[in-house]
């Protein structure tokens, strides 16, 4: 039976680990490599690490920072920010990530992003979907003022094909008060790909809601692991008594 | 020494990463010299069947692998696109030929609520003696969207469940196969490899 993946989500400055609160307000949480070596030693089911603000402030990720992380991890990767070229995912792909995160190119571009599906597989392309809240809708967030609905995206990056989306609540970004519910069961519900929801968990009860109150098989948390003193093993045991598979 | 075939396509760091993490001597390579001197071909591989094809044929590698595989009876192992390649036919994305080691056809995943691509970590169940008899009900980390579906029955080692059962890997004389990743899946995985390549 496939199991229910729990994955920590790592947010990078360029510099080191933050975590946001709303996508604003970042605050250093530590040291990378060191988490990936902790993360890989607890044999967390996958992981992610996004520089979030490399596009933003015109950046290539840091390959050498990179290697590094990937080369502590025996469980698959996905890595993002700043990839804007077939050959910035070659260069991932070439130090052992397994799957690239791609926001802001496909946002403005998905043309590449049917490009890269055809050359990497959709195995390899995640699409990274920043959903707010907007007059009982949602939108894309983003920093290029395209204005885009939820759907709209999820639907043209259904049509290039894509492997996987990894769905993050912006209003709940790091605020650790549970998921958005609405938002993950709006998606499920527009795509047949797997999906990760992001956003909002900060205390055991709300991965028990979020597997009740909707079908997703896949979590993926930050502040949590920062902030208290949960692992992702501990959240594995709480939905092992609510008969959610796991890998334990 | 393992040849790791360099085809352009691949988490060719990964598996030689694991590989290294095991002391297991390997090189990533697509020289034909190498090959040919090494005791085991490994094919690794992610991505889309008719490219994969084409790209080893590129470089000579189509024949050069058939030759040491099925001419020599070198012992191979392939992992996720690289068993998929062995067999006689593909369908992605379009109905191309495979290496033709295996007979049977590479067909899309079809399935009624589950999501496509199959990805996570998956029970395998084994049947028949093979390699991965000791891993019964073990989790491996899987993600793709076709699966072999070989002619002959004898031949698969073990199953994953996604509605339907889908074959996990492949065993028959010098050749053992994964559509799952062992390079991928933690302890399992380099489990799996190190008793791999210590009973050969």
């Amino acid at each position: 039976m496939l199991k229910t993946r729990v994955i920590p989500i790592l947010t990078f400055n360029g510099i080191g680990l933050v975590k946001t609160k709303q996508f604003s307000n970042p605050r250093m949480v530590g040291n990378p490599v060191q988490a990936a070596r902790v993360y890989n030693q607890r044999g967390v089911d996958e992981l992610v690490f996004i520089d979030i603000y490399a596009s933003e402030q015109n950046r290539k990720i840091n390959l050498k920072l990179v290697s590094e992380v990937i080369k502590e991890c025996y469980m698959p990767v996905a890595i993002g920010g700043g990839i804007s070229t077939i050959d910035d995912i070659t260069n991932l792909l070439k130090i052992g990530a397994d799957k690239v995160v791609i926001k802001t190119k496909a946002l403005t571009d998905p043309d590449f992003i049917k490009k890269a599906v055809s050359i990497f597989g959709s195995q390899c392309i995640t699409i990274s979907v920043d959903a707010i809240a907007h007059h009982n809708n949602y939108k894309i967030y983003n920093r290029q003022g395209i204005d885009l609905s939820l759907n709209e995206f999820t639907n043209s990056m259904m049509a290039c094909e894509v492997g996987e989306l990894i769905v993050n609540s912006v209003d709940n970004d790091g605020m650790m008060n549970g998921y958005n519910f609405e938002l993950i069961n709006t998606v499920l519900k527009n795509t047949n790909l797997p999906v990760i929801a992001v956003g909002g968990g900060g205390e055991m009860a709300h991965y028990k809601q979020l597997m009740t109150e909707t079908k997703i098989e896949a979590v993926g948390s930050s502040s949590i692991f920062h902030f208290t003193q949960f692992t992702p093993r501990d959240i594995k045991n709480e939905l092992k008594q609510i008969n959610v598979p796991v890998r334990l | 020494m393992v040849a790791i075939i360099d085809y352009g396509l691949g988490n060719l760091a990964s598996v030689q990463k694991a590989l290294s993490f095991l002391k297991i001597d390997n090189k990533i390579t697509a020289n034909h010299d190498e090959i040919k001197n090494s005791d085991f071909i490994l094919l690794p591989g992610v991505g889309s069947f008719a490219h994969g094809m084409q790209n080893l044929k590129e470089k000579g590698l189509d024949v050069l692998l058939t030759d040491e595989v099925i001419g020599k009876k070198k012992k191979f192992l392939g992992i996720c696109l690289g068993m998929q390649l062995i067999a006689e036919t593909g369908t992605e994305p379009f109905v191309s030929p495979g290496l033709g080691w295996i007979k049977g056809t590479v067909n899309k995943i079809e399935t009624t609520n589950l999501r496509i691509p199959h990805m996570g970590w998956n029970t395998i169940e084994t049947v028949n003696q093979s390699y991965l008899t000791e891993f019964n009900q073990k989790d491996f980390y899987f993600i793709h969207s076709y699966h072999f579906v070989p002619d002959n029955q004898r031949m698969i080692a073990a199953y994953v469940n996604y509605e339907t059962n889908l074959v996990a890997a492949i065993q028959h004389d010098n050749i053992f196969a994964t559509q799952f990743h062992p390079e991928k899946s933690q302890t399992a995985g380099l489990a799996l490899l190190k008793h791999y390549f210590e009973s050969c």
